[in-house]
């Protein structure tokens, strides 16, 4: 009684199309928001230029010292950044990343001052201490069914009181040296710029972290995973996505690399303190919005974090260069991630 | 005496695409007027239109003989156009009081909600619309079918004139079917004129008066369904001449594939609404199609879910074996790995990432056959993609548009590929041509087939009696989780079935 | 999937053009026209126009705004200055970007107040390395890469503080509650080690709790709510400075035990809401003048940028005891000028 259809089709109508605009604008407006953070990062680099001061001759933005500043003064942030995305393409958040960089730096500093561990071994503990804090957040949030917001929300106070107990409260700081109650030198490293200085470690750490995540999240099975929770959580689970385990392994990335920030961090700046990374986690989920990763999850792209990430800086450097005053750079800043996530839900509808 | 609705030439444009082409229609006052097609055909357009939600169209729009302008939903209701929808635009996390009544709430002297006559008020309204549901119930515990009740019963209450129905009937069993037709048989009486889109062609015997096909956009013709056959009807939407809907099977049951003995889940926490399985005794053999039916809450979901490792948590009781080895699956991941596919009854909240694309979706259950330690193989994905999207005639632009852009039919044939990419041994199917244009029905019964020619076993569980008795070659009938009666295709009828499904002789109680 | 491989490159290609564009841009300035370099300045000399880069460490800290306004006028004095100021807000590694910015701009000499010492040394070296004189406020970073430190002499004022309240507040002894500054900051430590000397002289005054507030009076005010709860026989507050102490005392007050103890701070800011009306008004028994040294590191700046001539490697200031008997007077004076 109903229509055979053989090998060829018949004619049907063409599937409904959406509200559209006219084709031309249409695809213009798709091809802007596919490179979202890319065009904003090219726009605050050619801002910057434009509004840099120059001095002798030369536009201070454009120096090498001053570029190189600028990745390195976004390495730390940066990373966590790239964690914060595995954590939010599935539709989770991870409030506890800051404190996990305070427990990391006061850490790997009461590690190789008062403990005389090496640098290798005191590296390897921290990391593997943010990563278990990370797998066991996620362990809660999980088997629990209790939201990652609350978890690592409690995470975070629970980081941060752990670092006041094992550092007494206060900062150690670092002094190089053979001998006990000093860091091995070649833990100083992380404060030093390579190739004549042009290339500052952190940010070369910061680099490779960015590449091998782009990798993973581009051309593995997990990733897939990670996009499909994200999407729809249900019908992943329904698909035999492994959900509860791919879930606490993003919260044990997100770990890890908040414990990498950290070890930079005290590295860095010679010093680690429990109150170190106060308010971390929020530039990090800035840079994530920025970049075009939609906080309800499925969507998004560890290449659009670093773009993120890159812009703030560039931003705050650009700032900073024309001495504006500190207050009206908080406003600016607020000011273009809500133009970012705006630019965001305009894409999500226009679909 | 004018119509109560009469649109002229009414065509639409969206860029380049006319998906209208100056299409007539009318509708009188106590009239119950059937909307035919198959999908894309414009349907949905032509009711956009009458509902106000374009800005600009061409044509022209009477009410009682009175020119009007739909430009803005507001217009539209403000005529008496009530609109429900196959979305169903309620919150999950209120009663379905607040839902009849959200945003014009009774409201007591303080101006407050006034609680005792909402319910009141609401108790009123289901039972005018004829459903029997408990006002208090939130949203979020209600089957899809019943939402659909509570729809109906909201958009009754707002007085409308010209009520549009939108597959009004596509997740109701039989009876409630017929609580809905009483239900538009006293808006006749009232007047109202009744806009009625379906697939269900045999229902539209019982309630509607004319019939209007559209094809691609343009008007095909109206007709008296009382002199029209259902075989032109389906000519008209389609365009080409007929044939048999059910394919002839040719599949010989094999040996015994999934048997359910005595199988019973004693769930840890009871979840209400829900009618777990209780005591089922159940045999699939490969290469058998074997059907569930019962109605709304009868126990085929449940059932099917708790086969797929997907059901409530749990104790097992009782026997279940796959393939002669026993198989209690406590995941999904475990089903699959066992060779057991799920094709869900709600495909947009269960079955697919809508966001994404097609090709990410059907390889999605599967991933582990194109990877190589954890790298995923995009060039054998594609491969596999390409070759089922040929297989099950998917009609896409390509393998990258998200699947939230295609017909509801191609929709569900993604589900389907992206379970038979796990090549599953057992193939479990709730509802899987609901929403579902006709053309693409006859194209996945004729799949199921061969599927079973292949030698899967196929459970499949459908409100659609016809569908049952056309497609498979047993049928169980479950009522409140338990197996009632199981007959064969030939010895079955509509009415048996039904009689089956909705006998008032009590269940015993298992000393479970 | 195409975007991440495409955004990756053309990040990668504009960072890399830029480098190339940085790199072939411009060399290291030679200052133009200015005549001698001394032994401390690049290039110096009456004629020049110089930039001066302020950074400090936390200008929501009463003092340090103080010595921010200090600096700029007794800048505005100078024609040939002009000061850029950078707020660290406590963060180390702000202030760390801060100096990096101000090198970037070229200053032609730098001010610090460093937030801590460990985390502000390697990047203060990197500025006295590349020969742009540093002098070093209140606070003091590792080692001696610096022109000149300016400053008071922390544990001197932390003996003072000790010896006031082992002779006069408590001669009989008693328990004293101590509100320290960051702990990293350099006069933190010093005030406290001052401290202990002092009261060293009276064995029955004994010092029964301390914690950090960080400079913060809000901090100082958590804090010592907390003592309150924890130790019911305080009989002297000493703060690192007057905020903490300020601080201390209105968690005294709402507890209602204001009376039961002495609250003595360090700063005495001749402004309203600093130490010296604290005393003058009784909220505070005792304070000890802390000199923001914005007009002596201006001199300094002058005496290496205009005159070409050299500074002392530690500038050290006195400070004044101010008790209830000469507050007024003090305070009159302060704000005469």
């Amino acid at each position: 009684m109903i229509p055979q259809t053989e090998g060829a089709d018949p004619p049907t109508a063409p599937t409904p199309p959406a509200r559209r605009l006219p084709q031309g604008r249409r695809e213009w407006l798709e091809f802007v928001f596919r490179f979202q953070s890319l065009f904003g990062l090219l726009a605050v680099f050619i801002a910057a230029i434009v509004f840099s001061p120059a001095r002798n001759g030369e536009l201070l933005f454009l120096t090498t010292e001053n570029l190189a500043n600028i990745v390195r003064s976004v390495s730390e942030i940066g990373i966590i950044a790239v964690g914060m995305t595995f954590v939010i393409l599935i539709g989770g958040i991870d409030l506890s990343v800051g404190a996990l960089v305070g427990l990391a730096a006061s850490g790997v500093a009461v590690l190789l001052m008062e403990r005389d561990y090496g640098v290798v071994p005191a590296v390897a503990l921290v990391l593997l201490i943010g990563t278990a804090f990370g797998a066991v957040q996620g362990l809660i949030s999980t088997r629990l069914a209790i939201q990652s917001f609350i978890v690592t929300l409690a995470g975070l106070q629970f980081a941060r009181g752990l670092a006041r107990i094992w550092s007494d409260g206060e900062g150690v700081p670092l002094a190089y040296g053979d001998g006990p109650g000093r860091a091995p030198d070649s833990f100083s490293v992380l404060n030093e710029r390579l190739l004549g200085g042009l290339l500052p470690v952190p940010a070369l750490i910061f680099v490779c972290v960015g590449a091998v995540a782009i990798f993973v999240l581009r051309r593995t099975t997990f990733s897939r995973h990670i996009y499909a929770i994200g999407g729809n959580e249900r019908a992943a689970r329904l698909s035999g996505v492994p959900v509860g385990r791919v879930k606490v392994a993003v919260f044990a990335i997100s770990g890890f690399l908040a414990a990498l920030a950290g070890i930079i961090h005290a590295g860095q700046l010679n010093q680690g303190s429990p109150n170190d990374g106060a308010g971390y986690e929020l530039d990090a989920i800035a840079a994530v919005v920025i970049g075009g990763t939609s906080l309800m999850g499925g969507r998004g792209s560890v290449a659009g974090t670093l773009a993120g990430a890159l812009l703030l800086g560039i931003l705050n450097n650009i700032l900073a260069l024309n001495n504006v005053d500190a207050n009206v750079q908080l406003l600016i800043k607020a000011l273009v991630i809500v133009a970012a996530a705006a630019l965001l839900t305009l894409r999500s509808t226009d679909e | 005496m004018p119509p109560l609705l009469d649109m002229q030439g009414i065509a639409k444009r969206f860029g380049g695409v006319h998906a209208l082409k100056g299409v007539d229609f009318s509708l009188r006052s106590g009239e119950v007027h059937a909307l035919l097609g198959e999908n894309g055909a414009g349907k949905s357009t032509l009711i956009n239109v009458l509902s106000g939600l374009f800005p600009d169209y061409d044509g022209a729009i009477a009410i009682d003989g009175r020119p009007v302008e739909f430009h803005r939903p507001a217009q539209a209701q403000a005529a008496g156009v009530a609109t429900i929808h196959q979305e169903l635009d309620l919150v999950p996390e209120m009663t379905v009081a607040e839902n009849l009544f959200l945003g014009r709430e009774p409201r007591d002297r303080l101006r407050l909600v006034d609680r005792r006559r909402l319910r009141r008020d609401a108790a009123a309204l289901l039972e005018r619309a004829g459903v029997v549901m408990d006002p208090a119930r939130h949203i979020r515990s209600l089957r899809v079918g019943e939402r659909q009740l509570v729809e109906i019963a909201k958009a009754l209450s707002q007085h409308a004139r010209i009520l549009v129905m939108d597959e009004p009937t596509a997740a109701l069993a039989d009876v409630e079917v017929e609580q809905l037709f009483r239900v538009v048989r006293d808006l006749r009486h009232e007047g109202v004129g009744v806009i009625y889109i379906s697939h269900r062609l045999e229902e539209l015997a019982q309630i509607a008066d004319r019939a209007t096909v559209l094809r691609d956009g343009g008007l095909v013709g109206t007709v008296q369904l009382a002199e029209t056959s259902r075989r032109e009807l389906i000519g008209m939407m389609v365009g080409q001449p007929l044939r048999d809907l059910f394919p002839k099977g040719d599949a010989t049951p094999g040996e015994e594939l999934l048997a359910l003995e005595d199988f019973t889940l004693v769930p840890r926490r009871p979840r209400p609404g829900r009618s777990e399985p209780r005591g089922i005794t159940l045999r699939v053999r490969k290469g058998e199609i074997v059907g569930l039916a019962g109605l709304m809450g009868s126990g085929r979901t449940e059932l099917l879910e708790t086969l797929f490792g997907a059901g409530s948590s749990g104790r097992q009781e009782g026997a279940a074996r796959l393939d002669g080895r026993p198989y209690a699956p406590s995941s999904a991941r475990q089903a699959i790995a066992a060779g057991v596919g799920f094709v869900p009854e709600d495909r947009k909240d269960l079955g697919l990432v809508l966001g994404q694309s097609l090709a990410s979706n059907i390889t999605l259950a599967a991933l582990q056959t194109f990877a190589h330690g954890g790298l995923v193989s995009t060039g054998r994905a594609h491969k596999a993609v390409d070759r089922a999207i040929a297989e099950l005639g998917i009609k896409a632009p390509n393998r990258g548009v998200p699947v939230r852009s295609l017909s509801g039919g191609n929709q569900q044939k993604v589900v389907f590929a992206k379970q038979l990419l796990t090549r599953p041994r057992l193939l479990l199917l709730d509802e899987p041509t609901r929403g579902v244009d006709v053309g693409a029905k006859a194209e996945i019964y004729r799949l199921l087939s061969r599927l079973a020619e292949e030698g899967m076993g196929i459970l499949l569980a459908s409100s659609e009696l016809p569908e049952l008795l056309g497609v498979c070659d047993r049928i169980a009938v479950l009522r409140g989780g338990v197996v009632v009666a199981e007959q064969t295709a030939a010895e079955a009828t509509q009415e048996s079935l039904l009689e089956a499904a909705t006998s008032s002789e009590p269940i015993e109680e298992d000393a479970a | 999937m195409h975007i991440s491989m495409r955004s990756t490159l053309a990040v990668t290609a504009v960072c890399a053009l830029a480098g190339f564009v940085g790199a072939c841009g411009g060399d290291d300035e030679e200052g133009g026209g200015e005549t001698q370099s001394s032994a401390q300045a690049k290039t110096c000399g009456p004629d020049g126009q110089y930039l001066i880069g302020m950074s400090q460490a936390n200008n929501a800290e009463p003092y340090r705004e103080r010595m921010n306004d200090d600096i700029e006028a007794a800048a505005s004095n100078v024609p040939q200055f002009e000061v850029e100021f950078a707020d660290a807000a406590q963060d180390n590694a702000k202030q760390v970007s801060d100096v990096e910015n101000f090198l970037t701009q070229q200053i032609d000499l730098l001010i610090i107040s460093p937030n801590e010492a460990a985390p502000l040394t390697a990047v203060v070296k990197k500025a006295y390395d590349q020969k742009i004189p540093v002098l070093v406020l209140d606070r003091k970073v590792e080692g001696d890469a610096y022109t000149g430190f300016i400053g008071g002499d922390n544990v001197q004022i932390g003996e003072k503080a000790g010896e006031y309240v082992a002779n006069t507040l408590l001669p009989d002894g008693g328990n004293v509650v101590e509100l320290r500054g960051l702990p990293g900051a350099t006069p933190a430590k010093e005030r406290a080690d001052g401290f202990r000397a002092g009261i060293a002289g009276n064995p029955e005054v004994k010092i029964t709790a301390d914690a950090a507030g960080d400079w913060l009076r809000e901090k100082g005010q958590q804090q010592f709510e907390a003592m309150l709860q924890a130790n019911d026989d305080i009989d002297v507050v000493y703060a690192h400075n007057d905020p903490m102490a300020e601080g201390a005392y209105l968690a005294a007050k709402a507890a209602g035990r204001e009376q039961e103890m002495k609250f003595i701070g360090i700063d005495a800011l001749p402004i309203p809401s600093g130490g010296i009306k604290a005393v003058e008004e009784g909220r505070l028994s005792a304070t000890f003048t802390y000199p923001t040294n914005g007009k002596e590191a201006i001199d300094a700046a002058k005496k290496i940028l205009i005159d070409c001539g050299e500074v002392e490697k530690e500038q050290i200031l006195s400070t004044q005891e101010i008790t209830p008997e000469n507050a007024a007077k003090v305070y009159a004076d302060a704000n005469a000028s």
